[in-house]
């Protein structure tokens, strides 16, 4: 494939740059499973949940990899700043900034999660939640970005793969939501005199789905 | 200590431990396997993508005019058009883009 001295970044930043987003997919996809109860085959819940911070960090790691080979490499002029900062690059403002903006979406997630005894859950889910902008922030500077992926090959095929994957986790996720029964409802069911006991012959409907 | 003598005391707390032991050995070896995964798969990737575009078009747009890659891929449509100045869109990878973006990387990238 001919890696030589000069190419070698460029390889590893593109090669980094496509397992980063296979990465972030599945610790998207692993997110969503968490968020609604969901199981891995033989991982209890708390373990799925290393797994998700896991796989966090080997992503993070895979990006810082990406971005620092793209920004050595001498070839094209990025800057260090313009992989942070959001479409000042000199080359290709708009997919870079676009990195640069899922970069700082992902910093953020990071970092909140670090701190998350210190800022409180429910910052810490609002802060989250970006995930879901970061993933398809990423997925546009792939594509944008990446003239591999225009040409086929193995590149395309795993981003293909990533949003197939990540669409389906999602519609998973939308479905289990509109058919849960709302926490709030079943307690208040419960507290009704009139409302229908929890009965082993007759229990609530879809009880479970939200909470375990 | 208190906390763990009590659990030690309840029926049940060892395999609960047991059981937790045995999951963090799963999150430890199912991240080891995808780390090695990863990186297997990042070479993988990178055998995949096409060869010599990068040197191609940084030797023509040195001036060198070399008009050849130095990766010595067998000729990839991309090796052999990298000489016409890089416009070609048969090039997949960001170097390609460079000369379709400004003409040239060297020349006008490093303008900001």
């Amino acid at each position: 494939m001919g890696v030589t001295s000069s190419t070698a970044l460029w390889y590893a930043s593109r090669a980094t740059g496509v397992v980063s987003l296979v990465l972030l997919s599945a610790v998207v996809i692993i997110g969503i499973l968490v968020n609604r109860q969901g199981r891995l085959p033989g991982l209890p819940r708390f373990a799925v949940l290393g797994l998700h911070r896991n796989l966090s960090l080997l992503a993070v790691a895979f990006v810082a990899v990406h971005v620092l080979a793209a920004v050595a490499d001498s070839y094209v002029s990025i800057s260090l700043a313009a992989a942070v900062i959001p479409f000042v690059s000199a080359y290709e403002p708009f997919w870079l900034g676009l990195g640069a903006v899922s970069l700082d979406l992902m910093a953020a997630l990071i970092a909140t999660s670090l701190l998350r005894r210190h800022i409180g859950r429910r910052t810490w889910r609002a802060v989250h939640w970006l995930a879901y902008a970061s993933w398809p922030v990423a997925v546009v500077h792939s594509v944008g970005s990446s003239t591999d992926l225009r040409h086929g090959g193995v590149p395309l095929d795993l981003t293909i793969a990533c949003i197939a994957a990540v669409v389906a986790a999602l519609a998973w996720r939308v479905a289990r939501a509109g058919a849960a029964v709302p926490r709030a409802r079943r307690v208040r069911e419960l507290m009704t005199p009139g409302g229908r006991p929890p009965g082993p012959a007759q229990p609530y409907p879809l009880a479970g789905a939200g909470e375990r | 200590m208190n906390a763990d003598n009590q659990h030690a005391a309840t029926p049940g707390a060892a395999s609960r431990a047991a059981a937790r032991d045995r999951g963090r050995a799963r999150v430890r070896a199912v991240t080891i396997s995808a780390a090695a995964a990863s990186l297997i798969g990042a070479g993988v990737v990178a055998v995949s993508l096409p060869a010599s575009a990068h040197t191609s078009i940084s030797h023509a747009t040195s001036g060198t005019s070399g008009s050849r890659a130095s990766g010595g891929s067998s000729g990839d449509d991309g090796s052999s058009r990298s000489g016409s100045g890089g416009s070609s869109s048969g090039l997949s990878s960001p170097s390609s883009t460079p000369a379709s973006g400004s003409g040239g990387g060297q020349v006008t990238s490093g303008g900001s």
